[in-house]
């Protein structure tokens, strides 16, 4: 990992040089006097918490916004501040989260969605977009029918044909400099490597990645370095070598790892009572014959990677999408299949994986996300009582520490992921589930607030709810769960609590004996 | 946190309507002192645009839940001539007649939701199907001929009564309106209809019985429809082509309603602000010239004008916010979300502001799923 920059000769100037840069939105400082320098060939890991900085630096980078002080030079050339096609012709390239491909398109396709196709009186010469597709696809490392549409790729190949559309147009070589914000954020695990893949072959023909993530683990596979910022500044910036989990923890948390750890060692809930959830013979998509129960107090877990059927049990349980047999019920009430209105009349809370798609309603305000499944306790004839409504928001807001404090009336997408999460969170924790069903509690939140859910989560277990949780992040279920129940082709393959309840069991039992060495 | 910077423009932003008929009656009143600022003007606005402003308030119930119910147009028509018929050539009672006329606005509306809600068709679909097929079954009713109009004291004071110099068709007008808004903004049901047209699928996941509401949706747009065509009967007398031609200003004005008062959301006081806005224009436009086409063309480059100055307002408010809230915050959340609800594509912040090709642009119109 230290021949970082062997293809830049030493007298050349770094890809991406950052000066004390910084940035205030009216009070708030969001950067103050950042120094970044990376070389060509360079991977550079750049970390924080929710709320460091890492989101304005990047904005500045693609001149979505125009920095208060400090400059940026791309290969010795200052970057005009505010300007998006400036930025794009320096050769700063950005993938961001959410890729911006179109999954019913095919490679080809997106691939030139941003650029133009080579025309010759007004036909697409079809062969040289082949030729060219291919070309671009070969810098990231794939090889891939151009006719194949987006959506029977994985999501590693598809955040792969979005590496390659941004990096049409510079040429192998030059130095461009390649910013990928969180881009294994929403890959299952087993993807994961096959982006770091994408990732290195990238760097190795010379062009500097800036590598936005708040998974620690792959910065260890991928990055030749390390910023971490936090509160607007830079905390640290080191070659990996010198850096392990506990010390990066450390930079990005400052004082406030002492909280999160503390909150971790608080200890599991105690278990009580006969089962609150139960599920028998149940099949649905692709599961078959799945029978769990899930007890006062307990907090049971669910893994396996993408395809076993992980995504789809809880929902299946939850009755959001349909089940072919079997029975669910909840404290002896049966649940009928696709019917959650009876589900959350039982007292049965159900977080979905996507906030976007199936969770919240981006658009409304937090106060209505929040309040809309208890909406009629605020009603008395002839109106609903709307002080009272934003009364109990304001107290949940409180309660999970939603930032920014005060915006009770913003629109739930103006808000940052975790805090997104939160106010999800409040929005069933009010109504006191006794059978609480989360899938991907934590997707893209950062670590602190990560630690404050499954605080949030294991309270209310303390309080007798039933816990079942489904996530692609083994650590977080090992964390948490009192037992988790692998799942493989459709079927629980395995139970594991007590010693036997680590992340390398359940990526044993998740993979079977096919891939394990690339996991361990 | 003093930086809800977007409170600063609320007037331009929210109220930009009611500056405009402001700036749209002083003109007027200048241009023709004598017949222009009239009390007369104001009533035969009034009473003349109640009808567009119920179909529109009618439009507005399903829209608020994410469903089109384009067969109001055909709806009102049909009631119009079939109330007519009723009493006129059945001589039946007034009372039974609009009675059964209601009915049958609710039966269509019912059969709408039928369509949409159980067989699962979009309902841009089915209710362009309804449309036509009401369309037929009003020439089935009235055998193609106009009918002779009804009379009767009774049946003229259903709209003529004289409230305050108002015909009182504007005073049930109001009475509707007032209606709705307590249903959309003041009780559970329209926070279920709002959800449903945010995010249906996150709105059933959060138990929502989204059929029920929806169905109840186009139940009401389909009675209101009914009731709009018995009032038109009583005021105007029957015709057999009006309907169709009412259809697109009361989306015209429920679209354009919806960038007023509560922008980015279906709402009633913006929708009849806009049905009065255009029509004091056309109102002033046609006392200075005669001429056929201008009542199409003003409200065409009304549209137009009102909604692209809105989006751009919105783009202009969504990126003060965005920078605002996200101040320094690390995941840049949501862009390119869900699919929006209908025509609030381009209107709603957050949803281009992502600044990247967004696949959602390819959704905009899916309502149905």
């Amino acid at each position: 990992m230290t021949d970082a920059g062997s293809t830049a000769g030493p007298g050349q100037p770094p890809a991406l040089a950052i000066r004390g840069l910084a940035k205030a939105f009216g009070a708030t400082r969001a950067l103050r006097g950042v120094d970044i320098s990376i070389r060509a060939g360079e991977v550079r890991a750049l970390l924080g918490e929710n709320g460091s900085g890492k989101s304005t630096l990047i904005k500045i980078l693609s001149g979505y916004h125009a920095a208060d002080e400090g400059e940026v030079r791309v290969a010795g050339v200052v970057l005009p501040q505010g300007d998006p096609q400036a930025s794009a012709a320096l050769g700063l390239r950005f993938v961001h989260q959410n890729l911006g491909v179109i999954d019913t398109l095919t490679v080809a396709e997106n691939v030139y969605l941003t650029a133009g196709y080579p025309v010759r009186a007004g036909t697409i010469l079809e062969r040289k977009v082949r030729a060219e597709v291919a070309r671009d696809l070969a810098r990231v490392g794939l090889s891939l029918n151009p006719d194949q549409r987006l959506e029977e790729l994985t999501p590693a190949e598809r955040t792969g044909v979005a590496v390659a559309r941004s990096l049409r147009g510079s040429q192998p070589g030059e130095a461009a400099v390649l910013v990928l914000d969180e881009p294994t954020a929403n890959l299952p695990e087993n993807e994961v490597m096959r982006l770091l893949a994408i990732v290195r072959s990238v760097a190795a023909e010379g062009t500097a990645v800036l590598y936005v993530t708040h998974r620690l683990e792959e910065i260890f596979e991928v990055a030749h370095s390390v910023t971490v910022l936090r509160d607007g500044e830079e905390a640290v910036t080191a070659p990996i070598a010198e850096l392990d989990h506990v010390a990066i923890l450390h930079h990005m948390l400052g004082e406030r790892l002492e909280q999160v750890e503390q909150s971790i060692e608080s200890g599991r809930p105690t278990v009580q009572g006969p089962p609150m959830l139960g599920v028998r013979g149940l099949s649905a998509s692709r599961l078959t014959d799945i029978t769990l129960s899930v007890r006062p107090g307990e907090i049971v877990g669910i893994a396996g990677i993408t395809g076993s059927g992980r995504e789809e049990l809880v929902g299946a349980i939850f009755g959001a999408i349909e089940r072919t047999a079997g029975e669910v019920d909840v404290d002896g009430h049966p649940l009928k299949p696709l019917r959650p209105d009876l589900a959350i009349g039982f007292g049965v809370a159900f977080v979905p994986a996507s906030r976007e798609r199936s969770g919240g309603f981006m658009e409304h305000t937090a106060r209505e996300n929040l309040t809309l499944p208890r909406i009629r306790s605020f009603w008395r004839w002839p109106t609903l009582r709307l002080g009272q409504e934003r009364a109990d928001a304001a107290a949940w807001y409180e309660r999970l520490r939603v930032r920014p404090p005060d915006r009770l009336e913003a629109s739930l997408s103006s808000f940052s992921g975790g805090n997104q999460q939160k106010i999800l969170f409040a929005k069933w924790l009010q109504c006191r589930p006794r059978v609480f069903l989360l899938e991907e509690p934590t997707q893209g939140v950062d670590v602190a607030t990560k630690a404050f859910l499954h605080t949030q989560l294991a309270n209310a277990a303390r309080e007798g709810a039933a816990v079942f949780i489904s996530s692609s992040d083994a650590e977080e279920l090992v964390a948490l769960c009192h037992r988790v129940l692998v799942l493989k082709e459709g079927r629980i393959c395995a139970e594991l609590s007590g010693s036997d309840l680590t992340t390398s069991h359940i990526s044993y039992h998740s993979l079977g004996t096919a891939k394990r060495g690339d996991y361990a | 946190m003093k930086r809800d910077r977007p409170r600063l423009n609320l007037g331009l932003d929210r109220f930009s309507g009611l500056y405009i008929w402001a700036l749209i009656i002083i003109v007027f009143s200048v241009w023709q002192p004598a017949l222009f600022p009239t009390m007369a003007t104001v009533h035969s606005v009034a009473s003349e645009q109640a009808i567009t402003g119920i179909l529109a308030l009618a439009v507005l119930i399903p829209l608020a839940a994410g469903a089109y119910d384009l067969s109001v147009g055909s709806t009102i028509n049909l009631s119009c001539i079939l109330v007519t018929e009723l009493m006129a050539n059945d001589h039946w009672g007034m009372v039974p007649s609009i009675v059964v006329t209601l009915l049958v606005g609710v039966l269509i509306g019912a059969v709408n939701g039928l369509l949409v809600v159980r067989l699962h068709i979009d309902s841009f679909i089915a209710t362009l199907g309804m449309a036509t097929i009401v369309a037929a079954v009003q020439t089935i009713v009235s055998g193609n001929n106009q009918p002779v109009p009804a009379e009767g004291t009774a049946w003229n004071n259903l709209t003529q009564t004289s409230v305050f110099g108002f015909q009182i068709v504007f005073v049930y007008l109001i009475v509707i309106a007032v209606v709705l808004w307590w249903m959309l903004q003041r009780t559970p049901a329209g926070r279920y209809l709002f959800a449903i047209g945010g995010n249906r699928e996150a709105a059933r996941l959060s138990g929502v019985k989204v059929s029920r509401y929806v169905w109840l949706s186009l139940i009401l747009s389909g009675g209101l429809s009914g009731l709009g065509g018995v009032l038109y009967a009583s005021l105007l007398g029957p015709s057999l082509t009006f309907g169709q031609g009412m259809l697109l200003p009361a989306f015209a004005a429920v679209f354009l309603g919806s960038t007023q008062i509560r922008p980015g959301r279906f709402n009633v006081w913006g929708t009849l602000l806009a049905v009065y806005v255009l029509a004091t224009g056309v109102k002033g436009l046609q006392l200075i010239t005669g001429v056929q086409w201008l009542n199409d063309m003003f409200n065409g480059v009304a549209l137009i004008g009102a909604v692209g100055f809105a989006v751009w307002r919105q783009r202009a408010a969504a990126r003060r916010r965005l920078v605002g809230a996200r101040a320094g915050d690390g995941t840049p959340s949501a862009p390119g979300g869900p699919p929006p609800g209908p025509g609030n594509a381009g209107m709603l912040p957050g949803h281009q502001v992502s600044g990247q090709a967004s696949s959602g642009a390819a959704q905009a119109r899916a309502v149905q799923a």
